[in-house]
């Protein structure tokens, strides 16, 4: 039994000893915690249709998937993807349900092509929460709080930075210039690869923009407020100012959490432009050479599986963070679950209502947002 | 305090990397340079330099093994990468070619069979004219293949032109300009934000300073 069948394909791989009950004990304190804002778990299907995923994830992103076809001749794809599914269940297994609908999966998804060297993985496991029908600050900052929460559960969150972004600002820049989806698309590039000189170089030729060279530098550094006052002040289309209203707002009450040294403002996060339509953020922890995890609001997703409604969610990497955790010495104590009665919280200003989520969630109580009377 | 992994090229951008970067101020002592080292550290302790070969650059700044690297811009298009590339330097200015024998006609309507050590870079540019090429991928001395009749054309990177023209080729197109990037981690770039905000300014401020010497 030597030879073709000891060999694992590229990209897949076994776990077992520390680090299996580390990753299982990662996954366990994470979904304890989304139970803890009261998010139910979902299991989703493994294998689906492919132009739910081409959809859903977009055509680029999508094509990484293992594809094959169903005995009727139909293209089915293993999951690269969980949301997709969740929002397609949204819109109809839930449809009757009260919003907002709050879900959280913990699964594998897989892709044949790895997208770049780091990403070698052919399965990798996801955990992730969708908080779907609502569309305020308040589901903003939720989300956020409990991807603040679980960077502490895990011990990261002294060596991280998530960094925020609303898409908003860069579709405004693009509308004001007026660019063809091709020059959107280069621009998008520059500012993605942080190439200062050549977005000056771009943004020179539409003589609408003014300070093309602070506007360059400004998409080249992140950080903390300061990056939103020096945006108003370059970027005045009305699109972007909105965007940059709402991450304002986001700030202040991450500032009044006293969370500010875990943020950074980037206004060069321009990834999946297409799929995002407010607020994104990656997560990234030392230690680990790619970012460990990914979110942001997606209100346009569900309106594709016939029900119109936002949506905001994140994904971690249990890999990633799994890679972090064994290289440290010291192993966590992670789990400690949630019990007793579902704390309602409510408030009139975000401040207050996540302090006071955030002290509870020390306690390990119970809570749910009440985002339909939360400010919005 | 944070130390900064740099990745640097092996090779023809070696020279002119050391150049650049001890002209922002860094320096290296004489025994390590000469030293067959594979890593040294810079007098303050603030930089640590990793040479490899200039296509295993972005493998080790993608893993975030090195912070970040000095690579060509020939190499970053041949090898797919998720990198921040935050500044073109002007070193190692180069060209990416097609090149043929000086009296060759190319019958692009048939199929052009092509040498290179690009295959990524030659299938872009012929897929995106709709040629159809055989390639063949070599690993080095690819003049020689359109003269032994390997290959109609090839293509691959030019400085001069002086090795294309001893050897009796010209050359047909330029695909495009190629020079030293500054390539980043995307995660060192948010986490090690300070720092490589100091090195990267401090990096523009030195090229400005040469361009305006010249």
């Amino acid at each position: 039994m030597s030879g073709p069948l000891s060999k694992i394909p590229t990209g897949m791989r076994y776990y077992s000893g520390p680090e299996a009950r580390l990753r299982r004990s990662i996954e366990d304190s994470l979904v304890s915690i989304f139970a803890g804002w009261s998010y139910e778990e979902i299991t989703t299907p493994t294998i689906d249709y492919y132009a739910l995923f081409e959809h859903g994830m977009g055509r680029s992103l999508a094509h990484h998937a293992f594809r094959f076809t169903d005995t009727d001749g139909s293209m089915l794809a293993l999951r690269p993807d969980v949301t997709s599914l969740v929002a397609r269940a949204a819109a109809t297994l839930f449809a009757e349900v009260k919003r907002p609908l709050r879900l959280c999966y913990v699964a594998p998804v897989f892709r044949q092509q790895p997208q770049s060297h780091a990403e070698w993985r052919r399965e990798s496991t996801q955990i992730g929460g969708e908080l779907i029908g609502a569309n305020s600050s308040a589901a903003d900052m939720e989300v956020l709080a409990i991807v603040c929460e679980v960077l502490e559960r895990l011990d990261l969150d002294r060596h991280c930075s998530i960094t925020l972004n609303d898409v908003e600002v860069f579709n405004g820049i693009a509308e004001q210039l007026n660019l063809r989806p091709q020059a959107r698309n280069e621009m998008r590039e520059l500012v993605d690869t942080r190439n200062a000189a050549d977005l000056e170089r771009f943004l020179a030729r539409y003589s609408s923009l003014e300070d093309s060279h602070s506007f360059a530098q400004l998409i080249q550094l992140s950080g903390k407020r300061n990056i939103l006052s020096d945006a108003r002040r370059l970027i005045a289309n009305p699109r972007s100012q909105l965007a940059l209203d709402r991450l304002e707002s986001l700030w202040s009450a991450i500032e009044s959490l006293q969370l500010a040294d875990r943020f950074d403002i980037d206004l060069g996060d321009v990834s999946r432009l297409d799929y995002y339509t407010g607020l994104t953020f990656k997560i990234y922890v030392k230690g680990a050479g790619a970012r460990v995890g990914s979110g942001g609001r997606y209100d346009g997703l569900t309106a594709s599986f016939g029900r119109a409604e936002p949506a905001v969610g994140f994904v971690l990497e249990l890999d990633a963070l799994t890679d972090v955790l064994l290289d440290r010495a010291s192993e966590p104590t992670l789990v400690a679950s949630s019990s007793g009665e579902t704390a309602q919280l409510r408030a009139s200003n975000l401040s207050d209502l996540f302090r006071d989520a955030r002290e509870k969630r020390t306690k390990a109580e119970r809570i749910m947002i009440n985002l339909s009377e939360a400010v919005q | 305090m944070t130390q900064l992994t740099i990745a640097v090229a092996k090779g023809r951008l070696q020279a002119e990397t050391l150049d650049l970067l001890t002209g922002m101020g860094l320096v290296f002592s004489s025994e390590a340079l000469s030293s067959r080292q594979l890593a040294i550290e810079d007098g303050s302790g603030s930089y640590r330099l990793i040479f490899v070969k200039p296509a295993d650059v972005p493998v080790y700044v993608e893993y975030g093994i090195a912070d970040c690297g000095i690579v060509g811009r020939d190499v970053l298009l041949e090898s797919s990468t998720d990198l921040l590339q935050p500044l073109s330097l002007n070193i190692g200015a180069c060209r990416i070619v097609v090149a043929a024998k000086i009296d060759a006609q190319l019958n692009r309507l048939g199929m052009l069979r092509v040498a290179t050590k690009y295959p990524r870079i030659a299938a872009r540019h012929f897929g995106a004219r709709g040629v159809a090429v055989d390639l063949i991928e070599l690993s080095g001395s690819v003049e020689l293949a359109p003269i032994l009749g390997l290959a109609d054309c090839i293509v691959d990177v030019v400085a001069t032109g002086k090795t294309l023209e001893e050897n009796g080729l010209r050359i047909v197109e330029v695909i495009t300009d190629s020079a030293a990037r500054l390539v980043v981690n995307r995660a060192s770039y948010q986490l090690e934000a300070e720092a490589l905000g100091q090195f990267i300014k401090s990096l523009e401020d030195t090229l400005r300073r040469r361009a305006s010497d010249d």
